[in-house]
């Protein structure tokens, strides 16, 4: 009897749920969850450590000829010094966590892209959430697309058969981008149109510089001239008008901030694979080593620091760019090599560095660094304007707006056409935009990194891509194909 | 009935004619004394009687050619021919065979001699001869075919237990049954509780419990009172002292100061100042000298017990303290149980029992077992030039350690990390005798455990000068903070069983059980913290003391829970007494098991032929032989309460806002999988048991091949999926193994010993990882950032994977010769193998350099006894494992390091097997290789104890039966390679996670004196 009494129950008594925690089949009903599931996409433009390090710098800095590795020695993140000479093969976690924590990205979004349509609510902000979620799937790519060319073209939640997708070429992801970036920034809000609170998101600005330099990349000029200047005349943003305000932390998301992740020192997170923190590692690894408490990665080369004299005076913003020996660091002392921990480093990176005064206050501060990653600046797209309109055959409006840019650090205007034009937009970009990761991708983009950086190694034909990660090649059992070169 | 059949001889005694009368007297001749109750008879008659109260009988036999028994229960009947004598006087042997030991099999009890499958056994007189801290320390070396190792050195630290090695990547852990009840864990049991330990290692013995027995079982029973037995009081004491075992020989101030600044130069750096009259600088301090130190240990144990006619109880109270000898009372541990078990007959039909038992206990724990930041590992690591304190008297902080090397003593002092716990596990039941042969059985059972955890970090600045507060992070906590959580497990069963047992033809033996199982477990925990209290002082570390509550106040809450549902049957029968079967089902329906796969069924079989009772057997030296054979499967479901589903994981935080606020984010971080199921294991054995010379000789050997299916893996999928995979049932995984225990003993001298010793021979490698399954890496080295185990298919568990060295180079010519290692390779760099030939050092060059899993472990024992005197001797051992000593974070320049450095490489033939120094290490001499592959074999002389046992005739003085005083010395020797301070160490963090010493807390030698005194 006892026995079918058991049976009796045994359908509910074998039932047992997540009490605590959700499932994928009952989340995405409200506003809330619409809104929990963007911001998960959010949370990966944070990741830094996939687990190995990624960092934007990594690759846009430290690959070109304006920084070094640095470090405690050449064994400190050994693959880098391996890839930044040149010598890098397709075995190293750094470019394994760099494509990881991308499509990570590209998941979140493709998530929120399926699964909030069909949530009933404010259409308004639906709109908004999904061009949110296009322009972090449009991001993602886009760096995936700059560093290895043609890649796996996961436009939606893959299921477990589709996990061997082999690469797409590179157009149709810069396809992909394109649509992307155009569709969000129809719908994405204005900066002015988020409330405060909002501060951060994603805006149409962002989704149209972003889109800018897709067109830059594609070499489509008058598409990226005319949208650049949707954001100069939208009146959204301009030129802070002190070069040295734009990297403190007083300086975040100022009035020149177009697309800037938004990292902060108090959320008492810790080491490990993407957890929830909210801090960057930037702060620690970019700051000098011995009584600076950093790690001395970044370093900046002598070449970058001349190319601030060669107008026969000091450009104002190296002093904003980077540390001399005898430079005060902040409230953390006097640059020497001694208080370095005696490296040989005459330089160090400045526009990340954070006063001790800005240390966490709660928990471990080196995975908690406060600075937001400015990635794209009005300066920048001022520049990419300069750029366009050059090459649309504009040369005063090219001139124009290179000269805004260096109005604001009161340098004498450039009055130069034809190809010293360019230079000079180019030379501006590797000052204005120094040790923001820009510079490696500037140089491949414009065709120039072979013979700027073939001294270093750099093999044309080869190093404009990095090599698909080995691993993935094997976890698609070769689906993937590698790059030529590697 | 026995004594109905007392009276039946007497009786018949009494009928009988006198044709002729023997008398004499019947003794014991271990003691002289008389044996009471003896019976006498005359073979092939019915002829018998009893000895009196002085051992006297007299019997009266037909004619002189008659055969006389004589049986005593305990002992070994004697045969004895009367040959016309009229006085015999016998001395009866104690038997000391141990078939007729009753076995506790899965909700059951069966002889020894008619198992069949492979059972070990523990019983409290084993140990009781030799006191252990922890139940699973009875086990260690004294069964064959269990593994025990310490995870932990530090007191009240667990155990890692492998029967049958591992069978698993993931968790390898036995079921424990304590008196019918699962129950996670065992530090809440005393050990003087237990009267025995039953360990199901085969599959058939297994499989009555299903799918939790793959791990294997053990069975635990704790003391209840005997019926009809005098009451008995009990007291047992022990205290000691325990001391490190060993130190490592590190460099000392003058020594470092030397290695240091040949480190700068050959770095292409200038030596620090300091360092530049290295002989000025003396033995600087030994950090190994400043944490560890002489702690004690103390137990008090109070046992009741009694029994009369219809009932019978035992009533124990216990307190035990332990210090640690790293962080001494902020490594204590200290346990109060209390126990009650009785059972009583409230009708002839009904008996009612129960087995309640309470555990509260508190243990206080410092970082253990951490490459980063334990006290071990910054004591082997700190550099000696730093003074343990300023001038001022406060803790100083080092000039050159780099993250995570911090002063330990001040981190040992700034701990406060307490764990509190109330547990009370009991049961009630009751048995119903429906007819003679048919009894039910209903027990409930409660399993409750409410923790309490407390952490409190205070503030404090070792800064030379506080107001700039130059020290480094690891020796400043600036903002203290306070953190609590509350912990509830709650495990409830009830289970229903019927069990028939008859005999019939005087031939058949049967046995069958058939019964259900209904259990839940349920886990709730909360908790909080708060930071900047106003108060630094530990007492006042609650999250509300302060000014501002609410400001950084936070909370947090979990709960989880599942279910198992159960129906098993069991049939044993027995032909002869000499053909044995035996056959088990079990089904059970987990929560914890996909929709689609929600029951899972286990069935077993063995069977046995006891030889030496089959006609043809010639009796010579051995008396009893025994053939076993089984078949069975089992599962583990060990496997997460909720894997086969997709939880949407919240905390994807982003921060928004003028204000940084952190915004929720949520999504599913796997992929769900519906069809999860148990992993199964299927194990087939064969064992022979073997006594001789009238039960002193015991042998007995098993064979085992266990294979393990549907071993959950999350095989890697490529990463494009943007999601962690599914844990999915594809991993396979095979055993097999040897074991062989023997055992001899004398008693019927006045000088009694036993010496016994078990092997166990086991190999265990991973058969299949999946379509697409890769390796697992595991085993995280830090100063090496690489993992230092591998598990793949093919090879042991976990085994360590890495470069192999190939001597040093000594010229510069050799670099230019050998393969490219790394651009700053020089001489006296090491030279490793270019295992591809492709004149490149690189990731392709490693292969298998080491085995964590032993050949064999073994253990062995002798026990001597001379009249009251006792000596006991325990060895216990392990041979051909490997340890990856990670105990020098040679990913930092300024650390300490054992003093084999001072034999480095300085020049040409200067040394071939340690390299030369540099800050940088340009060549990656630290890479994982076979250079921190040692041997870790060992044997230890785990407990040596000499007792002393008060004579009978002082006691009777002061109404005591015994009163033994002892001194046990545990840990005493240790025979090994291994240069790490303790080579027996256990899993820790995983079934993977073998044989890393990443400064393991290793475990005391200790003195301890008791008494043991029974009224």
């Amino acid at each position: 009897m006892i026995v079918f009494l058991l049976i009796s129950c045994s359908k509910d008594f074998l039932d047992k749920a997540p009490i605590v925690g959700i499932t994928e089949e009952n989340f995405y009903r409200t506003e809330q969850d619409a809104i929990a599931a963007v911001n998960a996409a959010y949370a990966t433009l944070q990741f830094q450590l996939s687990p190995a390090g990624h960092f934007r710098w990594f690759w846009g800095d430290i690959m070109s000829d304006d920084a070094i590795k640095g470090g405690s020695g050449d064994n400190d993140v050994n693959d880098l010094l391996q890839l930044e000479t040149f010598k890098g093969n397709a075995n190293t976690d750094l470019l394994e966590s760099e494509w990881g924590a991308n499509y990570e990205g590209i998941y979140r979004a493709n998530v929120v892209l399926e699964k909030v349509p069909p949530i009933v609510m404010n259409e308004n902000l639906k709109a908004r959430i999904l061009g949110e979620a296009k322009f972090i799937r449009a991001w993602n790519f886009y760096n995936l697309v700059i560093m290895f060319g043609d890649v796996p073209l996961a436009d939606r939640v893959l299921a477990p058969s589709e996990y061997n997708m082999p690469r797409t070429s590179a157009s149709l992801v810069w396809d992909l981008i394109e649509k992307d970036l155009t569709e969000a920034a129809a719908v994405l809000w204005r900066r002015s149109e988020y409330p405060s609170a909002d501060l951060g998101r994603i805006t149409k600005g962002a989704a149209q510089a972003l889109l800018v330099k897709t067109y830059l990349w594609r070499e489509k000029w008058s598409e990226a001239r005319m949208t650049a200047e949707a954001i100069i005349q939208s009146g959204e943003y301009n030129l802070v008008a002190d070069y040295a305000d734009i990297f403190p932390l007083y300086g975040e998301n100022n009035i020149e901030s177009i697309f800037e992740i938004q990292y902060m020192n108090a959320s008492g997170g810790n080491w490990g694979k993407n957890n929830a923190n909210e801090g960057t590692f930037t702060n620690v690894f970019t700051r000098a080593r011995g009584q600076f408490a950093g790690y001395g990665f970044n370093i900046p080369t002598q070449d970058f620091v001349d190319e601030f004299f060669k107008e026969g005076f000091e450009d104002p913003r190296l002093k904003s760019t980077v540390f001399r020996v005898g430079d005060e660091m902040g409230d953390r002392g006097t640059f020497t090599i001694e208080a370095t921990g005696g490296l040989p480093h005459l330089y160090y990176p400045k526009k990340y560095f954070s006063n001790k005064s800005e240390d966490a206050t709660l928990g471990d501060p080196n995975p908690n660094g406060g600075s937001n990653d400015r990635v794209i600046r009005y300066a920048d797209v001022l520049l990419m304007h300069a750029e366009a309109s050059f090459f649309t055959g504009d040369e005063t409006a090219s001139r124009n707006s290179l000269n805004q840019v260096r109005a604001r650090v009161s340098i004498p205007s450039v009055s130069a056409s034809g190809p010293a034009l360019l230079d000079a937009i180019y030379r501006e970009r590797r000052i204005e935009l120094g040790l923001e990761a820009h510079r490696f991708f500037d140089l491949v983009r414009t065709g120039r990194a072979a013979q700027v950086l073939g001294p270093l190694g750099f093999v044309s034909g080869v190093h404009e891509l990095f090599p698909i990660p080995q691993s993935q090649i094997q976890a698609t059992n070769g689906a993937l194909s590698q790059n030529p070169g590697y | 009935m026995r004594l109905g059949l007392v009276f039946y001889l007497l009786i018949q005694s009494l009928w009988t004619s006198a044709q002729y009368n023997v008398s004499g007297r019947v003794t014991f001749r271990s003691d002289g004394q008389p044996a009471i109750g003896a019976i006498v008879q005359v073979k092939g008659t019915t002829t018998g009687t009893v000895t009196d109260y002085d051992g006297l009988f007299q019997i009266t036999v037909p004619n002189g050619e008659a055969t006389l028994t004589f049986t005593y229960i305990g002992y070994i009947t004697v045969e004895m021919a009367v040959q016309g004598q009229t006085k015999l006087d016998i001395g009866l042997e104690e038997n000391i065979s141990q078939l007729e030991e009753v076995i506790v099999t899965g909700y059951g009890v069966q002889k020894r001699s008619s198992i069949s499958g492979s059972v070990a056994t523990v019983q409290a007189a084993e140990i009781a001869e030799r006191p252990v801290l922890r139940v699973e320390q009875a086990l260690q070396g004294r069964t064959a075919g269990v593994q025990i190792a310490q995870t932990s050195g530090s007191p009240g630290s667990g155990l890692t237990v492998r029967i049958r090695g591992v069978g698993t990547i993931n968790n390898s852990d036995p079921l424990y049954i304590v008196d019918g009840i699962p129950v996670e864990g065992l530090d809440y049991l005393n050990p003087n509780d237990i009267e025995s330990i039953n360990v199901l290692k085969d599959a058939a013995s297994a499989a009555i419990y299903g799918a939790r027995g793959a791990n294997g079982v053990v069975l635990i029973s704790t003391k209840g009172g005997r019926r009809n037995q005098e009451g008995k009081i009990s007291y047992d004491a022990y205290a000691g002292i325990q001391r490190p075992a060993r130190l490592l020989d590190l460099l000392n101030a003058r020594e470092y100061a030397v290695i240091q600044n040949e480190a700068h130069i050959a770095a292409g750096k200038t030596p620090p100042v300091e360092f530049a009259n290295p002989d000025a600088m003396g033995r600087g301090t030994d950090w190994q000298e400043a944490i560890f130190q002489h702690a004690p240990i103390s137990s008090h144990q109070l046992t009741l017990t009694g029994g009369a006619e219809r009932s019978a109880y035992t009533l124990s109270g216990n307190y035990f303290s332990q210090d640690g000898i790293v962080g001494g009372d902020k490594a204590n541990f200290q346990r109060i149980t209390a126990r009650l078990n009785g059972n009583h007959d409230l009708k002839k039909w009904f008996t009612l029992g129960n087995n309640l038992g309470f555990t509260w206990f508190e243990r206080d724990a410092l970082t253990e077992n951490s490459q980063f930041n334990s006290p071990i590992i910054r004591a082997l690591n700190m550099d000696p030039v730093t003074p343990i304190r300023k001038a001022d008297g406060t803790y100083a902080y080092s000039n050159y350690a780099d993250t995570d090397i911090a002063n330990p003593v001040n981190a040992i002092e700034q701990t406060h990390n307490t764990w509190r716990s109330n547990r009370f596990v009991g049961s009630v039941y009751g048995d119903v005798r429906l007819t003679p042969a048919l009894t039910f059985r209903s027990a409930y059972s409660l399993d409750i455990t409410f923790a309490l955890s407390r952490s409190f970090a205070p503030r404090f600045d070792l800064s030379a000068l506080p107001g700039i507060s130059e020290a480094p992070a690891a020796e400043k906590n600036l903002v203290n903070s306070v953190g609590v959580g509350n912990h509830t497990w709650r495990n409830a069963q009830w289970e229903n069983y019927l069990t028939y047992q008859t005999s019939f033809s005087e031939r058949h033996d049967l046995t069958l059980i058939a019964g259900t199982t209904a259990l839940t477990n349920r886990y709730d925990a909360n908790g909080g913290g708060n930071t900047n209290l106003p108060s630094n002082d530990p007492k006042d570390a609650y999250i509300s003391n302060t000014i501002d509550p609410i400001a950084s106040q936070s909370a947090w809450q979990w709960a989880s829970e599942s279910a198992l549902l159960s129906w098993f049957g069991k049939a044993n029968y027995e032909l002869d007494e000499k053909y044995l079967f035996s056959a088990t089902f079990r089904a059970d329906g987990s929560s914890r098991f996909g929709r689609n796969n929600r029951y899972g069924y286990f069935p077993s079989f063995s069977a046995g032929w006891i030889l030496s009772r089959e006609g043809f057997w010639n009796s010579g030296i051995i008396d009893f032989a025994k053939l076993r054979a089984s078949w069975g499967q089992n599962g583990n479901d060990r496997i997460g309460d909720y894997s086969f589903t997709t939880v949407v994981s919240s905390g994807q935080n982003y921060t928004f806002g003028p204000t940084e606020v952190i915004t929720n984010g949520s999504v599913a971080l796997n992929a769900a999988n519906p069809d999860l199921k148990w992993e199964t294991s299927t194990q087939t054995n064969f064992g022979l048991d073997m006594e001789g010379y009238g039960g002193r000789l015991g042998f007995t050997t098993d064979y085992f091949i266990k294979k393990t299916s549907d071993m959950l893996y999350a095989a890697p999928i490529p990463l494009v999926a943007g999601t962690a995979p599914p844990i999915q049932n594809i991993a396979t995984a095979e055993n097999s193994g040897l074991e062989l225990a023997l055992l001899y003993r004398n008693r019927d001298r006045a000088f009694k010993y036993a010496l016994g010793g078990n092997i166990t021979f086991i190999r265990s490698r991973v058969t299949g990882l999946g379509t697409g399954g890769e390796p697992v890496y595991s085993g995280y080295v830090q100063f090496a950032n690489a993992n230092a185990s591998r598990t793949d298919v093919g090879h042991p568990l976990a085994s360590f994977f890495g470069f192999v060295t190939d001597g040093i180079f000594q010229t510069q010519a050799e670099v230019e010769a050998a393969a490219f290692q790394n651009a700053g390779t020089a001489p006296g760099d090491i030279r490793f193998r270019d295992l591809d030939g492709n004149g490149i050092i690189d990731a392709n060059d490693q292969t298998y350099i080491g085995n964590p899993t032993p050949d064999f472990t073994y253990g062995f024992n002798a026990d001597l006894s001379w009249k009251g005197i006792e000596l006991n001797l325990f060895f216990q051992g392990a041979e051909g494992n490997d340890i990856f000593n990670n105990t020098t974070r040679y990913d930092f320049g300024y650390v300490n390091r054992p003093s084999s450095v001072l034999n480095r490489w300085t020049g040409p033939g200067t040394s071939h097997s340690e390299p030369r120094v540099n800050l940088n290490d340009p060549n990656q001499n630290a890479r994982i290789s076979d250079r921190f592959v040692e041997d870790g074999s060992y044997l230890r002389l785990k407990t040596l104890q000499l007792a002393y046992n008060l004579p009978a005739a002082w006691l009777k003085k002061v109404q005591a039966d015994k009163c033994k005083i002892y001194v046990t010395a545990q840990n005493l020797l240790t025979w090994t390679r291994y240069k790490g301070l303790d080579p027996e160490i256990g899993s820790v963090g995983g079934s993977l996670e073998l044989g890393i010493d990443r400064g393991f807390y290793p475990q005391a030698r200790t003195i301890m004196g008791g008494v043991s005194l029974t009224f």
